[in-house]
C-alpha cells in the first residue's frame, strides 16, 4: 500500500512539471503583459518607465531563467507577489482557497444527498415515474450550463421571494449562518450538475448489481429490501460512482469559476480569471499548480477508496 | 408607449416570454432583436427626467448605502491607474483643487462651474501662465496614522503634484507643470510651461486627487493605504468582495457627509446586480436600456430613474490615418457615409442613444448634435460613398482588418453591422478579431496597427482641455486616434489660451466641425443609459460626464437615505 502511494506520488512529479511548463508557456504565448494592463487606460506607457519596470520584476529575463526562478520559488513554497497588486500570493489564496474549498465541498455533498438516493429509488423503481423523474432530473443537470442555471436561480430567486443570498462573502467563522445563506444556492447550482452523471452512474450500476446472484440469494433468504439494497447492494455498485465522482472534480473546479462570478464570491476561480486577464503570471502559475496538485491528490485518494469500498481490491 | 408609462400599475412576478429572455441573459442578439421592435416608440415616449433636482426636505443623518459594483479597484494608487473601479470612491475619500458642482448644487446635469474643494478661490496670471490658489485653512487630514488628523498645506499639494508629474497615468498631465512655490502654508502658485486657461478644468478631473506624502513616503506606492481629506475614510477594501467608507467626522465641509457608511459590494455579474437592486441590497443601480428598466419597474415600481444622457461617444472607428488607404481623406468620408448610424441607435440601443461625437456638446452647443450638425460625411449615403471610395481608387473597395475588445455586448453588434454596411456598400472586407482586453488594449495604445481598431477615448475626463488637446493634439500621448491635422493642432493649443468662454465656444466648434469635415475619428452611437434609484435616495442624481455610481461618485458626499 505504502509503496504505491509512493510510486503514484513520484508519477505526480512529471505531471506537476508537465503542467508548469503549459501554464508558463501558455502565459508567455498570450499577448501583453501585467504592465500593459497596470497602464491600461493611461495613455502614458512610457517605453523608457515600462523597460524599467519589466527590469524590477524580473521580465525581461530570458524565459528559461524566468521558469526556473519560478520553479525554484514553487519548490522553495514562495510563489513570490502579485505583480498587479504587489500582494504575497500566500496571502491571496489564504483568502480565495477557503471559499472555493467550501463552496466545492458543499457542490459535493449536495451532489450527493441528491443523486444517490434518486439513483438507488430510479434503480429500485425501473421504468415507473420516480425513475422517469429522476432520469429527466440527470438529463437536465447534464444539460443546463452552471451560468446559465446560475442566472436563472438567482434572477427568479430575486422575482419571486424578493430574496438572494447577501452578496459580499462572510466567512463561516464570522457568521455560520450569513455564510451558509451565501454558499447554499451557489453550492446547490453546481451540485447539481455534479449530482446528474452520479444520479445516472448510480442508477445503471445498482441496476446491474441488483441482477446478481448473491443479491438474488439476499431476496432468497427473506431479507428486507431496505436492507438488500443498501447492505448487499449499493457498497458494491458504489465503486463506478466514485470513479465518476473522482473525474468530474476538474470539472467541478472549473465550475467554481462561473458559480463564483454570478455569486460573487471571492474564490481560486475569480482570483485565476481576474490574474489571466491582467497576465498576473506568478498568480495565475501559482493557481493552476495548486489546483494541478489537488487533482493529483484527489485521484489518488478516490483510487484508495476503492480498497475501502471493495476489500477484494489490494495495492501493491 | 404603455410599456414606459410610469403610472401603470405593476405586475409583480408575471414573467413574459420576453421578460425570461432578458433576465436570464439568453443572449444579447435576441434581447436585442426583440428591443429594436419598439426602440424608436421607447424613445420617443421615455418619460424619465433628464435631472433630478436636489430634495427640499431636510436631509437627515445616518444609514448605510449600499451599491452592487461591477468595478473592482485594481490598484488603489491613484497615479497608477484612471480605472472607474478606483474612482467609484476614491472621489470620497480624498479631494481635488477644485470640483464641479455635487448634485444638490448643480441647476442641470451639465452645469459644469467650477467649484472650491480644497481650494476656496484660484487665479491666473494675466497670460495664465502661472495659477495660484489659495487653500482652505483648517482642512485636516484623516485622522489615521501616520497623518493623524494633521492639517493640509500647500507643500503637500506641491509634493503630490510633483509625484503625479513623475511617474504614473496623469504624468502627461502634470508634466505641463514647470514648476510651483508655496509663498505661504495656504498658497500654492503654479507655473505652466505654456499658457492654459483650462488648467484649473484639468485639476478637477475625478483623478487628480490629492494624495498624503507621509504614506508614500514610508511606503514607496500608495497600493496598501489610502488617506486622504475627504468625507469618508476607506475602512476596508477587500480585494473582490467589498470596498466599505465610513462617516469622516473631522471633514472640513461640517455636518456632512449625512451617509454613515458606504459599501460598495463586488458584483461583477449584471444579473446578480439587478437582483440585488430588486432586493433591496443595492440602493441605485445602472442599467443600459429602456427594457432594463421597464422589467425592474415591474417588481420595484417605486423606484427613481434618471435618464442619462451621453454628451460624447467614448467608442468609434479609428483608422490607421498615417498610413494608406486611411490617410485619404476621400476613404475615411466614404466610409463613414457607408455606416448607418440610426439603424444603430435604433437596434441596438433601443433607440436610446446617441448617434456618437467626441467633444461634449455642451462646451459649444446647447442642444445635442443632430445627425445634420455632425456634417455631409456623417449622413448615411452609401451611393455618394460608392463614388467617393472609387474616386480615391478603390472602386471595387479592398481587404482590411479591425480588432476589438467587447466592453459591452452592445459593441459586438455595433461592429458587426459596420462590417456588414462597408461590405454591403463598399466592397470593403473587413476581418474581425476580437481580443481579450490586455491584448486589444496594449496593441491598440502602441499605435502601431494597421487597418482598423474600435478606438476609444479615456472615459474619466470632464474637461474641455482634456477632450480636446489631450485627446487630439498630435504630439500628446493620449492621441490614440493618431490625429495628425495642423490645424487641429493650432486650434486646440489656441483654445488654451483663450480665456473668454463664449470664444472657448467658438473655438471648440471650429474643432469639431474640422474635426467632422476630415473624419479624424469615426465616432460610432452610443447608449445613454439610466441610473435607477430605490426611493429613499436623495441628491445623488448624476451630472454630465460624471455618473453618481462612477467617476462621479463625490456628489454622494451630499446623498442622504429618506428612510
Amino acid at each position: 500500500m505504502y509503496k504505491y502511494v509512493f510510486r503514484r506520488l513520484m508519477l505526480a512529479v512529471p505531471v506537476l512539471l508537465m503542467s508548469s511548463l503549459i501554464v508558463f508557456g501558455l502565459m508567455r504565448v498570450m499577448p501583453g503583459d501585467a504592465l500593459t494592463a497596470l497602464m491600461a487606460e493611461s495613455g502614458n506607457v512610457g517605453e523608457k518607465e515600462l523597460k524599467k519596470l519589466r527590469m524590477d520584476l524580473g521580465l525581461d529575463k530570458p524565459y528559461p531563467e524566468q521558469y526556473a526562478l519560478w520553479v525554484w520559488q514553487m519548490v522553495s513554497l514562495n510563489p513570490g507577489d502579485s505583480i498587479f497588486t504587489n500582494e504575497p500570493i500566500p496571502v491571496a489564496l489564504k483568502k480565495a482557497v477557503p471559499v472555493t474549498l467550501e463552496l466545492a465541498t458543499l457542490a459535493i455533498i449536495l451532489g450527493l444527498v441528491i443523486a444517490i438516493p434518486i439513483g438507488v429509488l430510479s434503480a429500485t423503481r425501473q421504468d415507473t415515474a420516480p425513475d422517469y423523474v429522476g432520469r429527466v432530473v440527470a438529463v437536465s443537470g447534464l444539460s443546463l450550463p452552471d451560468f446559465w442555471l446560475g442566472t436563472l436561480v438567482i434572477t427568479f430567486a430575486a422575482i419571486w421571494f424578493h430574496w438572494i443570498p447577501p452578496i459580499g462573502y462572510t466567512s463561516l467563522w464570522d457568521s455560520p449562518w450569513r455564510n451558509l445563506q451565501q454558499f447554499l444556492l451557489p453550492a446547490a447550482v453546481l451540485g447539481f450538475r455534479l449530482s446528474a452523471a452520479t444520479m445516472r452512474m448510480t442508477r445503471s450500476t445498482v441496476l446491474e448489481v441488483l441482477r446478481e446472484d448473491y443479491v438474488r440469494t439476499a431476496w432468497a433468504k427473506g431479507l428486507a429490501g431496505r436492507f438488500v439494497v443498501y447492505k448487499h447492494a449499493l457498497k458494491n455498485a458504489l465503486i463506478p460512482v466514485v470513479t465518476i465522482v473522482g473525474g468530474q472534480l476538474g470539472t467541478l473546479l472549473a465550475g467554481t469559476v462561473v458559480v463564483e462570478t454570478i455569486f460573487a464570491l471571492p474564490g481560486m476561480g475569480r482570483l485565476t480569471v481576474e490574474a489571466i486577464l491582467y497576465r498576473d503570471y506568478p498568480v495565475v502559475q501559482t493557481n493552476v499548480m495548486l489546483v494541478a496538485a489537488t487533482l493529483v491528490t484527489l485521484n489518488l485518494m478516490v483510487d484508495l477508496t476503492y480498497a475501502w469500498l471493495d476489500p477484494r481490491i489490494r495495492y501493491r | 408607449m404603455a410599456a414606459t408609462d410610469p403610472r401603470r400599475p405593476s405586475r409583480r412576478s408575471s414573467v413574459t416570454r420576453r421578460d425570461f429572455v432578458k433576465r436570464t441573459g439568453l443572449g444579447a442578439a435576441a434581447a436585442l432583436a426583440v428591443g429594436g421592435r419598439w426602440s424608436r416608440a421607447a424613445a420617443a415616449a421615455s418619460p424619465y427626467p433628464e435631472w433630478i433636482p436636489a430634495s427640499t426636505k431636510p436631509p437627515k443623518r445616518g444609514g448605510v448605502l449600499t451599491r452592487a459594483s461591477a468595478w473592482d479597484p485594481p490598484v488603489i494608487d491613484p497615479r497608477l491607474t484612471q480605472s472607474v473601479g478606483l474612482y467609484q470612491f476614491v472621489g470620497l475619500t480624498s479631494n481635488r483643487l477644485v470640483r464641479y458642482p455635487f448634485s444638490d448644487e448643480a441647476t442641470t446635469p451639465s452645469d459644469l462651474t467650477l467649484k472650491g474643494d480644497l481650494a476656496e478661490s484660484w487665479a491666473p496670471s494675466p497670460d495664465h501662465r502661472v495659477w495660484t490658489f489659495k487653500l482652505r485653512q483648517g482642512v485636516k487630514w484623516q485622522n489615521v496614522a501616520p497623518l493623524n488628523g494633521r492639517e493640509l498645506v500647500a507643500a503637500d499639494v506641491k509634493y503630490c503634484f510633483e509625484q503625479y508629474a513623475k511617474e504614473g497615468v496623469q504624468a502627461f498631465t502634470f508634466q505641463e507643470i514647470e514648476g510651483m512655490e508655496t509663498p505661504d502654508k495656504y498658497t500654492l502658485r503654479v507655473h505652466l510651461k505654456t499658457p492654459n486657461t483650462l488648467f484649473p478644468q484639468n485639476l478637477a478631473e475625478p483623478v487628480a486627487v490629492i494624495f498624503s506624502k507621509e504614506v508614500m513616503e514610508e511606503d514607496g506606492d500608495l497600493k496598501k493605504r489610502l488617506i486622504g481629506t475627504g468625507p469618508y475614510t476607506l475602512k476596508e477594501h477587500t480585494r473582490k468582495v467589498r470596498v466599505v467608507l465610513q462617516r469622516n467626522p473631522d471633514y472640513f465641509d461640517k455636518g456632512r457627509p449625512y451617509i454613515d457608511e458606504y459599501v460598495i459590494l463586488s458584483t461583477p455579474d449584471a444579473a446578480t446586480r439587478l437582483a440585488a437592486f430588486r432586493t433591496g441590497q443595492a440602493d441605485f443601480i445602472w442599467l443600459a436600456s429602456p427594457s432594463e428598466v421597464e422589467t425592474v419597474r415591474k417588481t420595484n415600481p417605486a423606484v427613481v430613474v434618471q435618464s442619462y444622457h451621453n454628451t460624447l461617444a467614448p467608442f468609434g472607428l479609428a483608422l490607421a490615418q498615417d498610413r494608406a488607404p486611411f490617410n485619404d481623406v476621400r476613404v475615411r468620408r466614404a466610409i463613414s457615409m457607408a455606416i448607418d448610424r440610426q439603424k444603430m441607435v435604433d437596434t441596438v440601443f433601443e433607440g436610446h442613444g446617441i448617434l456618437g461625437w467626441g467633444v461634449p456638446y455642451i462646451y459649444y452647443q446647447d442642444t445635442p448634435p443632430t445627425a445634420k450638425d455632425l456634417g455631409p460625411w456623417w449622413q448615411y449615403r452609401p451611393a455618394d460613398a460608392k463614388k467617393l471610395l472609387a474616386e480615391a481608387g478603390h472602386p471595387n473597395g479592398f481587404e482590411t482588418t479591425l480588432f476589438y475588445y467587447e466592453y459591452f455586448p452592445q459593441m459586438t453588434s455595433e461592429v458587426q453591422l459596420v462590417q456588414q454596411d462597408l461590405k454591403k456598400n463598399l466592397n470593403i472586407n473587413v476581418k474581425i478579431t476580437k481580443l481579450d482586453y490586455t491584448t486589444y488594449y496594449g496593441r491598440y495604445v502602441e499605435g502601431k496597427w494597421d487597418g482598423m481598431s474600435w478606438g476609444f477615448q479615456s472615459g474619466h475626463a470632464i474637461g474641455l482641455d482634456e477632450r480636446t488637446y489631450m485627446y487630439m493634439h498630435s504630439k500628446s500621448t493620449k492621441n490614440f486616434f493618431r490625429v495628425n491635422d495642423p490645424v487641429i493642432d493650432e486650434l486646440t493649443t489656441k483654445l488654451r489660451r483663450t480665456p473668454d468662454r463664449n470664444e472657448q465656444r467658438a473655438v471648440a466648434k471650429k474643432i469639431v466641425d474640422r474635426e467632422y469635415d476630415q473624419v479624424l475619428r469615426m465616432w460610432m452611437p452610443y447608449d445613454n443609459g439610466f441610473l435607477v434609484f430605490q426611493p429613499h435616495m436623495r441628491n445623488a442624481a448624476a451630472g454630465a460626464l460624471r455618473r453618481s455610481d462612477g467617476y462621479g461618485s463625490p456628489t454622494l458626499a451630499r446623498a442622504w437615505l429618506d428612510k
